[in-house]
C-alpha cells in the first residue's frame, strides 16, 4: 500500500469512526468506545509505519477553482509532519485506552468517543495539510472538537460557559490568522507550503508572520489570549490530556514551524517575547492553584510559552523537540491526575488528597517520573529539551535566558508542591483514605508514557526518522555548555528544594498562611486578564454595540427604509386625491389628454 | 351661392363645443347624456358637409351608421341610468361618486 | 338667399344647443334638443341630403328624444338645489369649450381644407344610390350594426330586469 493511501486512511479512519458513532451507535456507549479505540489504534499504527518507513512525499488535489484562485487539498509528509503524526497517534492511543476506564460509568460515553474521533480527524488534517487554507479548515474543525468535548458535562453551567469562552477566544486569534493567510496569498500568490518554502523570492513583510502568529496565540493560548485554557479544564480529564496538553495546543507551534520561511527578525523578536512572558506569567499563576487540573493547565501554558520562545529565538528544532517531550510528560501528568481523581471519587482539590503514595503505587511512580521530567532532572526527556532551549536563549538573548531560567525555578517549585501535597503525607479526606488503583486500562497508558518520558529525550531512539527536525537541536560547546548545565541544575535544586521545604502536608496552603500579601498578589495577577476582558466587553464593546443598534434601528430602518416608504405613501396619497369619482372631472382629464395629443401632432411638444 | 365648407365645419365645431360644455358643467346625468347626443349630431353635420363638397355619397352612408349606433347607445345608456336610479335613488352626478378613493 | 337660410338655421341651432346646456329643467332641455335637431335637419336639406334630413327627424327627434322625455318623466326627479351657470366650475367649462372650438378651427385652417365650390352636381338623396353602397361597399358594417342592435336589445332587457325582492316570493 502506497504511503499516500496509508496517509489518507490514517486521516479518514477517525472520521469513519465518528460518522459510524453519530449515525448508529448514539446510545450504545460500549460499542462506540470500541470503534473509537480501534480507529485510534489504526491511526497509531499507520503513523508509526509511515514515520519509520522512511517515505517522505507530497501530493495535492485541486478542490475548487474560481478563475485564477484555487483551493487545494493535499498532503505534505516531511519529517516534521511525520514527527507530529507519531506524537498525535501514540498519545492519542494512550488517551483512548485511558478513556475506556475513566469514562466507563459515564452516561454519554458514545458522544464522548465520537468527539474524540472527530478531534483525531481534525488534528491529523492539520498535521498533513500542505497549504494554509486546508490547514485553516481543519484548524476550525479542531476548535469545534474542543468546544464539543469541553462541553461534555453539558448540564453544568460552568462547562457550557467554558466551552463558549474557548471557542470565542480561539476565534479572535483565528481572525488574525485568516487575515494573515489572505495577506500571504496576496503578496506571494500562493499559500502552498511547499511552494512557499521552495526558496524563490518571497515578499517579506512584518505583518504576514505576525498575523499568522495570531492564530498560534489563540490556539496555543499565549498572552493575551491565554484565558481560555484554564477554564477548559471543565472537560473530562482525557480531553484535557489529549487536546489541551499534548496535541491541539501544540498545533499552534506546529503551524509556526511550518511557516518559518516567512519569518523576519522583528517578528521573531515579538514572538520570542510573547512566549517568554507567557511562560513567566503562567508559572506565577500556577503557584496558587488548588485544583490539580488547573495547576497542570497553567503548567501547560508555561511550557507552550517555552516552545514559542524557542521558535522566536530562531530554532524550529528546539521548539519541536520540546513539543515532543512535553507531549509525553504532560499527557502522563494529566492521565495520572485523572487516575488520582477517579481514585478519590472525583475529588479535584489537592488539599483534600494526600497519602496516595502507598495506596496508588503505579500512579505514584509514573507521576513522579513525569514531575521529574518537567522539572528537568538530568537524564529524563524534559531535561534535554529544556536544556536545548536555554542554550539557544543564552546564545541569542540574555534577557530571555534570565526570564526562562526564573520560570524554570517556578516550574520546579509548583510541580514539586503539587507532587508533595497530593501524594505524600497522610490522607486528608475520606475519599483519599479509600483510594485504590484503577484497572489496567488506566494504568497501562501511564506506564507507556512514563517510558517515553524517560527515553524520549534521546534522539537516537528515533533511528534517524526525524532527522529533518532534530538535526538542528542546539548543543553547546565548552564553557557555555557547562554554564547552562550549571544553571539547569541550580534551578532544579532551588525550585524543588524550596517547594519541599516550604509546603507541609497538613492541608493548608503554606504560602497563603505565611505570606498572604504575596499570595494575594499572585491571585490578583491571575484574575487580571479576565477582569480586563470583562471590563472591555461590558463597558466598551457593549456601548459600541448599543450605538450600532441605534444606528441600525433609527437611521437605517427608521429614516431610510420607513422614510422611503413614507415618501412613497405620501406620493400615493397625492395621486389618490385625483380619484374623485365624479364624471365631470374625468372629462376634464380627457380634454387634457386630447390637448396633449394635439400638441404632439402640431410639433409643439 | 352656397356657404363654404369652412362655415359648415366651424358650425359643426361650435355645436360640438357647446355639447362638450354641457358635459363638463351639468350635474344631471340625463342632461349630460343629451349633450352627448348633441355632439354626435355635430359630427354627422360635418360628415354630410364633407360628402357634399367632395361629390361622393360615402359621408352620407356613414351617417346612417352613426344614427343607428346612437340609437342603440341611447337605449342601453338610458337602461343603465334607470337601473342606477333604482339603486341609488338619484341621478345627480356628484352623488354618484362611489369610485372616490 | 342660401346664405341667409344658412345663417338663420345655424343661429337657430346654436341657440337651441345653448338652451339644452343652460336650461334648469330637464324637460325644457329635451325640448330644446328637439328644436336643435330640427335646425340641423334644415341644414341637411340645404346640403341636398334630403333622405338624411328625413331620417334624422324620424329616428333622432322622433324616437331618441321621445325616449329621453319618457325616462325623464319616469325618474320623477324632485331636484335638489337648482343649478345655475356660474362659479369656478362654469368658468372652467367655458374656457375648455373655447379651447376646443379654437383648436378645431385651427385644425381646419391649418389643414388647408379646400374651400372650393361643391363638386359636380349634387348627388341627391337617391335611395337607390345609398342602398347600392350599403349592400356592396359597406356590407360588413351593416351586418355588424345588425349584431350591435341585437346585443343592445339584449343588454337593455337584462339591465332593466327588476331584482326579485324577498317579499315578492310570498
Amino acid at each position: 500500500m502506497s504511503p499516500l493511501s496509508t496517509a489518507l486512511l490514517v486521516l479518514l479512519a477517525p472520521l469513519a469512526s465518528a460518522v459510524l458513532i453519530a449515525l448508529f451507535l448514539r446510545t450504545r456507549g460500549t460499542a462506540a468506545s470500541v470503534v473509537s479505540v480501534a480507529a485510534a489504534s489504526f491511526v497509531a499504527l499507520g503513523a508509526l509505519v509511515l514515520a519509520f518507513g522512511g517515505e517522505r512525499f507530497t501530493s495535492s488535489l485541486e478542490w475548487f477553482r474560481l478563475g485564477s484562485f484555487a483551493i487545494e487539498l493535499g498532503v505534505k509528509f516531511d519529517d516534521l509532519a511525520a514527527l507530529m503524526l507519531s506524537i498525535v497517534g501514540v498519545v492519542g492511543l494512550c488517551v483512548h485506552v485511558f478513556s475506556l476506564g475513566y469514562m466507563h460509568d459515564d452516561s454519554a460515553k458514545a458522544r464522548f468517543f465520537g468527539g474524540l474521533s472527530i478531534f483525531m480527524f481534525s488534528m491529523i488534517g492539520i498535521v498533513l495539510a500542505d497549504n494554509l487554507f486546508m490547514m485553516f479548515i481543519f484548524w476550525e474543525l479542531v476548535g469545534f472538537s474542543s468546544y464539543f468535548l469541553i462541553n461534555h458535562y453539558c448540564h453544568k453551567q460552568s462547562a457550557a460557559d467554558a466551552s463558549k469562552k474557548a471557542f470565542i477566544v480561539n476565534r479572535v486569534g483565528d481572525f488574525g490568522f485568516v487575515l494573515g493567510i489572505i495577506l500571504c496569498y496576496w503578496k506571494n500568490g500562493t499559500v502552498n507550503l511547499t511552494e512557499l518554502g521552495a526558496g524563490h523570492a518571497l515578499v517579506y513583510s512584518r505583518l504576514v508572520p505576525l498575523l499568522l502568529f495570531c492564530g498560534a496565540v489563540g490556539k496555543s493560548a499565549q498572552l493575551p489570549l491565554q484565558v481560555w485554557l484554564p477554564d477548559a479544564m471543565e472537560g473530562p480529564t482525557p480531553v484535557s490530556a489529549l487536546i489541551h496538553a499534548a496535541t491541539m495546543v501544540a498545533a499552534g507551534i506546529y503551524m509556526l514551524c511550518r511557516i518559518h520561511v516567512l519569518m523576519v527578525p522583528p517578528a521573531m523578536t515579538v514572538i520570542a517575547w510573547v512566549g517568554t512572558l507567557t511562560a513567566l506569567y503562567s508559572a506565577l499563576c500556577a503557584v496558587t492553584q488548588r485544583d490539580i487540573k488547573k495547576v497542570l493547565a497553567y503548567s501547560t501554558l508555561s511550557q507552550l510559552g517555552y516552545m514559542v520562545a524557542a521558535f522566536g529565538l530562531g530554532s524550529v528544532s528546539a521548539s519541536m523537540f520540546h513539543l515532543t517531550t512535553h507531549a509525553f510528560f504532560k499527557a502522563l501528568l494529566f492521565l495520572g491526575s485523572g487516575s488520582v481523581i477517579v481514585g478519590c471519587h472525583h475529588e479535584q482539590d489537592i488539599f483534600r488528597m494526600g497519602g496516595l503514595r502507598a495506596r496508588m503505587p503505579v500512579t505514584f511512580w509514573t507521576f513522579t517520573v513525569a514531575v521529574a521530567a518537567i522539572a528537568g532532572l538530568p537524564g529524563l526527556a524534559g531535561f534535554f529539551s529544556k536544556d536545548a532551549i536555554l542554550v539557544l536563549a543564552f546564545g541569542s538573548n540574555k534577557a530571555v535566558f534570565a526570564v526562562l531560567a526564573l520560570t524554570a525555578v517556578l516550574t520546579a517549585f509548583y510541580m514539586l508542591r503539587l507532587w508533595k501535597i497530593v501524594f505524600l503525607g497522610s490522607a486528608r479526606s475520606e475519599e483519599a483514605g479509600h483510594a485504590h488503583e484503577s484497572g489496567v486500562s488506566i494504568t497501562a497508558p501511564l506506564v507507556l508514557l512514563a517510558v517515553l518520558s524517560v527515553a524520549g529525550g534521546y534522539t537516537a531512539i528515533y533511528h534517524g526518522a526525524f532527522n529533518g527536525v532534530f538535526s538542528g537541536v542546539p548543543e553547546a560547546e565548552g564553557l557555555t555548555h557547562y554554564f547552562v548545565l550549571a544553571t539547569s541544575l541550580t534551578v532544579l535544586l532551588l525550585g524543588a528544594g524550596l517547594a519541599l521545604a516550604f509546603y507541609a502536608t497538613d492541608g493548608k496552603d503554606a504560602l497563603e498562611e505565611r505570606a498572604p500579601g504575596a499570595f494575594g498578589f499572585l491571585v490578583a495577577l491571575r484574575a487580571s486578564f479576565d477582569g480586563a476582558y470583562d471590563y472591555y466587553v461590558a463597558k466598551i464593546q457593549q456601548r459600541v454595540a448599543m450605538a450600532l443598534n441605534f444606528l441600525d434601528l433609527v437611521v437605517l430602518s427608521g429614516v431610510l427604509i420607513r422614510g422611503f416608504s413614507g415618501a412613497v405613501e405620501i406620493l400615493g396619497f397625492g395621486v389618490r386625491t385625483l380619484h374623485t369619482g365624479r364624471i365631470n372631472h374625468y372629462v376634464y382629464w380627457f380634454l387634457g389628454g386630447v390637448v396633449l395629443l394635439w400638441a404632439f401632432a402640431a410639433g409643439i411638444l | 351661392m352656397t356657404p363654404s365648407l369652412d362655415s359648415y365645419v366651424m358650425l359643426s365645431a361650435a355645436l360640438f363645443a357647446i355639447g362638450f360644455l354641457g358635459v363638463l358643467v351639468r350635474r344631471n346625468t340625463l342632461v349630460i347624456y343629451m349633450c352627448l347626443e348633441l355632439m354626435l349630431v355635430a359630427a354627422t353635420l360635418a360628415l354630410v358637409a364633407f360628402s357634399r363638397f367632395n361629390g361622393t355619397e360615402d359621408g352620407d352612408v356613414f351617417v346612417f351608421f352613426i344614427l343607428t349606433v346612437a340609437a342603440a347607445e341611447v337605449a342601453v345608456g338610458l337602461a343603465i341610468i334607470v337601473a342606477l336610479f333604482r339603486a341609488r335613488q338619484t341621478v345627480q352626478v356628484d352623488q354618484l361618486d362611489s369610485l372616490k378613493h | 338667399m342660401e346664405h341667409l337660410a344658412f345663417t338663420c338655421l345655424s343661429v337657430f341651432s346654436l341657440a337651441c344647443a345653448l338652451g339644452v346646456v343652460l336650461s334648469k329643467n330637464a324637460v325644457n332641455g329635451a325640448m330644446c334638443l328637439l328644436l336643435c335637431l330640427a335646425g340641423v335637419a334644415g341644414l341637411f336639406v340645404q346640403l341636398h341630403a334630403y333622405l338624411l334630413a328625413f331620417v334624422l327627424v324620424l329616428v333622432y327627434a322622433g324616437a331618441v328624444v321621445a325616449l329621453f322625455l319618457f325616462i325623464i318623466m319616469l325618474l320623477d326627479m324632485q331636484g335638489g338645489t337648482p343649478w345655475k351657470f356660474r362659479g369656478l366650475n362654469a368658468a372652467a367649462g367655458f374656457v375648455a369649450a373655447l379651447l376646443l372650438v379654437t383648436g378645431l378651427n385651427l385644425l381646419a385652417v391649418r389643414g388647408h381644407l379646400e374651400a372650393g365650390p361643391p363638386i359636380g352636381h349634387s348627388v341627391g338623396s337617391s335611395l337607390k344610390l345609398y342602398s347600392y353602397q350599403l349592400f356592396t361597399t359597406y356590407l360588413l358594417p351593416v351586418q355588424i350594426i345588425g349584431f350591435l342592435l341585437l346585443i343592445a336589445m339584449l343588454g337593455v332587457i337584462v339591465l332593466s330586469r327588476r331584482v326579485p325582492q324577498p317579499e315578492d316570493a310570498k
